[in-house]
């Protein structure tokens, strides 16, 4: 099989025969075989590839190592949360669980639709699990009453992979944070969540990665009628850093917000993606994503909303991108896309790219703010708007990683 | 205190490079008070610029000195922990950044270049309240981002609110008047009187003189073309309202 199955990556990298090596060492299944051909049709998706033309992975990713930086210290608090920890050989869970929660750690595969769209996803499926990790971590999450749920992904290791799928039951509120921390050569997690009826989710992620790691992080969310999501993401890139998200509104009535801002230094790249597909009636999206880039620095944003000539009638959707070029050499790539075909529709977006305003920077300086200083005050108040939507737990901890990072 | 020799400056890139200073010169001593007049276009404000160090000018001749020190090498944020303080014409609005916030970063990174300590969270909000309360601003403004949506009047209140809040040694006030209703110009002249002192000196740009009924300067100039080109005592901004820079710069040509 192994055999067979490289034959469908042309001419495989290092990395990918790692990849396909690793696969062969997983236990026999068919949805995990499924899930690996999705990636295998491409390989490591690479700048040929329309959805990935900023962000090569292949290029990036020659091989499978332990880099030489180590995870970064986890910011989000720990007290009061149910930690989640996935490391490249290790995992670790709560002892006990509260009721409202339960954990469901299949020993197959679960199906994934739509993976031929998220090969970086597919990856995670295939190679999820093997030691005491889970191949598909299944938490149902039965009561709003529940301490928040935080993942962290960091430890040293060559890769790092993990899927996890929730289940939030209907009307009931979730509140969750990840936080991915590097450490791992190449970190691929595919995250999916099924919103029930009214059933309701806040979702922040925290990520930092070093200049010798790849990310790919596949956030999957189907929202039936009335259900609602808030996402957060503040995101320092790595070597190559993809922060993807893929929602369905399903049924009538669903509200989404997806927030990010990214801020990305010198040898680092932050990619943020989404795909909204409007799939029912009269459903709300609101997207705000913010960037801060400096020398050497790439951003990335991706955005598509997709609205059905049908059920996408009554759509309110709205895509904001702002990004700020904080010096020379820094670099920003955007595509927001609406692709609408329903006519009864309220669709906006809006894209726009630059630098600070010198007249700004030069008030600031004359009150006797030095130039540092006024320079991430202004970023900071810039991206501030982003991160509004984090929980209440997280984001004044997610300003203070930001702030310290602009006046470093 | 400030004093300005021959100083010349351009504006724009090497050959477009137009020239805005053409050999100034002023003095103002400590403890006065002189206010600079002059048509529409007539450098005031790029004057007050390349005073505090806006980018953009080059100066190409010349010296401006504070208290014997060279300011024109100096980065705007040690001219103004030196003490220069800019009123600006159009204040600039700040989206993100509370007044409060600002204005007390501001303090503190003064503070800091001095060598001095910050000043205690306590100290700065009874300070605020003193300030705000002469100057009739509502305390919920000074929650606002800095300027945004503020009225024009408002922004000029606000410019020496901070004024008052930091204690320059040196001030520009660059039309300042501009905007204010009636009651406001009085409140914000006492404001500015408050700050007359020995040790302080003052730049009242102005096209108006009942600002300078208010702030009663100890000299009056005339700017144009990049030059002082009249001097004289407050009777000069009289004669001024009545001939126009027409009648009063007729005799001086
Ligand atoms: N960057 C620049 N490039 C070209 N010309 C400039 C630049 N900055 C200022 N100027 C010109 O210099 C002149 C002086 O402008 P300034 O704002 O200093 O005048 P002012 O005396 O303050 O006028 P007002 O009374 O209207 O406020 C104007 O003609 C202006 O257009
Ligand atoms: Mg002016």
């Amino acid at each position: 099989m192994t055999t067979a199955l490289r034959d469908f990556i042309k001419n495989p990298t290092t990395a990918e025969l790692e990849l396909v090596a690793r696969y062969a060492m997983q236990p026999e299944d068919g949805r995990r075989e499924r899930a690996f051909l999705a990636f295998a049709e491409t390989g490591l998706p690479h700048r040929r590839m329309e959805a990935w033309k900023w962000s090569d992975f292949k290029a990036a990713l020659k091989a499978l190592e332990t880099p030489a930086s180590a995870s970064a210290n986890d910011p989000v608090p720990h007290d009061g949360a149910l930690v989640f920890r996935f490391a490249p050989t290790g995992f670790e869970q709560p002892k006990t669980l509260p009721e409202g929660v339960r954990i469901l750690t299949q020993p197959t595969t679960q199906a994934l639709s739509g993976a031929e769209d998220v090969p970086l996803g597919a990856l995670a499926a295939a190679l999820a699990g093997g030691g005491a990790r889970p191949s598909t971590m299944v938490i149902e999450i039965t009561s709003s009453d529940l301490p928040r749920l935080h993942f962290v992904f960091d430890g040293a290791g060559e890769a790092s992979f993990a899927r996890i799928i929730f289940l939030v039951r209907s009307g009931v509120s979730l509140t969750m944070t990840e936080s991915y921390l590097g450490g791992a050569g190449f970190t691929a997690a595919l995250l999916e969540f099924n919103l029930e009826d009214a059933a309701r989710l806040n979702r922040t992620i925290y990520q930092r990665g070093g200049t010798d790691e790849a990310l790919a992080v596949t956030g999957l969310i189907n929202l039936a009628a009335n259900s609602a999501a808030v996402q957060t993401t503040l995101a320092f890139g790595a070597k190559v850093a993809r922060m993807e998200t893929r929602a369905v509104h399903q049924g009538s009535g669903a509200k989404l917000t997806l927030n990010a801002a990214y801020l990305s230094g010198k040898g680092l790249h932050a990619d943020i993606t989404t795909h909204v597909r409007h799939g029912a009636p009269g459903c709300v999206t609101r997207q705000l994503t913010k960037g801060a880039v400096l020398d050497g620095g790439t951003g990335v944003f991706q955005g598509k909303f997709f609205v059905p000539r049908k059920t996408g009638q009554h759509t309110d959707a709205d895509m904001q991108h702002q990004a700020l070029l904080l010096e020379d050499g820094a670099v920003v790539f955007a595509k927001p896309e609406l692709e609408i075909y329903a006519d009864d529709v309220e669709c906006a977006h809006g894209n726009t790219c630059g630098a600070l305003d010198d007249a700004q920077m030069f008030y600031l300086r004359q009150r006797g703010i030095p130039e540092t200083q006024a320079r991430a005050m202004l970023t900071e108040a810039f991206i501030a708007e982003a991160l509004s939507t984090a929980d209440d737990s997280v984001r004044d901890v997610l300003l203070a990683e930001a702030q310290n990072w602009l006046s470093s | 205190m400030l004093k300005i020799t021959n100083l010349s400056a351009t504006v724009g890139e090497a050959a477009e490079a137009k020239t805005i200073l053409n050999g100034l010169s002023l003095n103002v001593p400590a403890g006065e008070v002189h206010a600079i007049m002059g048509p529409n276009g007539a450098v005031k404000s790029t004057l007050s610029y390349v005073l505090t160090g806006r980018s953009g000018y080059e100066v190409t001749g010349g010296s401006a000195t504070l208290n014997g020190e060279d300011v024109l090498d100096m980065d705007p944020e040690i001219r103004a922990a030196k003490g220069m303080f800019l009123s600006f014409q159009y204040p600039i609005e700040i989206p993100g950044v509370p007044v409060m916030t600002f204005v007390r970063t501001a303090m503190n990174a003064q503070r800091k270049a001095r060598g001095e300590a910050e000043i205690s969270a306590p100290d700065f909000i009874k300070k605020s309240r003193d300030v705000a309360k002469m100057l009739n601003l509502d305390a919920e403004m000074l929650k606002r981002p800095v300027n945004v949506g503020f009225s024009g009047g408002e922004k000029k209140r606000l410019e020496i609110y901070q004024m008052m809040m930091l204690e320059p040694k040196f001030l520009i006030l660059d039309e300042t008047d501009s905007g204010l209703d009636i009651d406001a110009l009085k409140t914000v002249a006492d404001g500015v009187n408050a700050m007359r002192d020995p040790s302080r000196g003052m730049l009242v740009i102005t096209h108006y003189q009942r600002l300078l009924d208010y702030i009663k300067p100890d000299k009056v100039h005339v700017l144009a073309k990049g030059q002082i080109i009249k001097t004289g005592g407050p009777e000069l901004a009289l004669r001024l309202e009545q001939e126009g820079y027409d009648g009063v710069l007729g005799e001086a040509a």
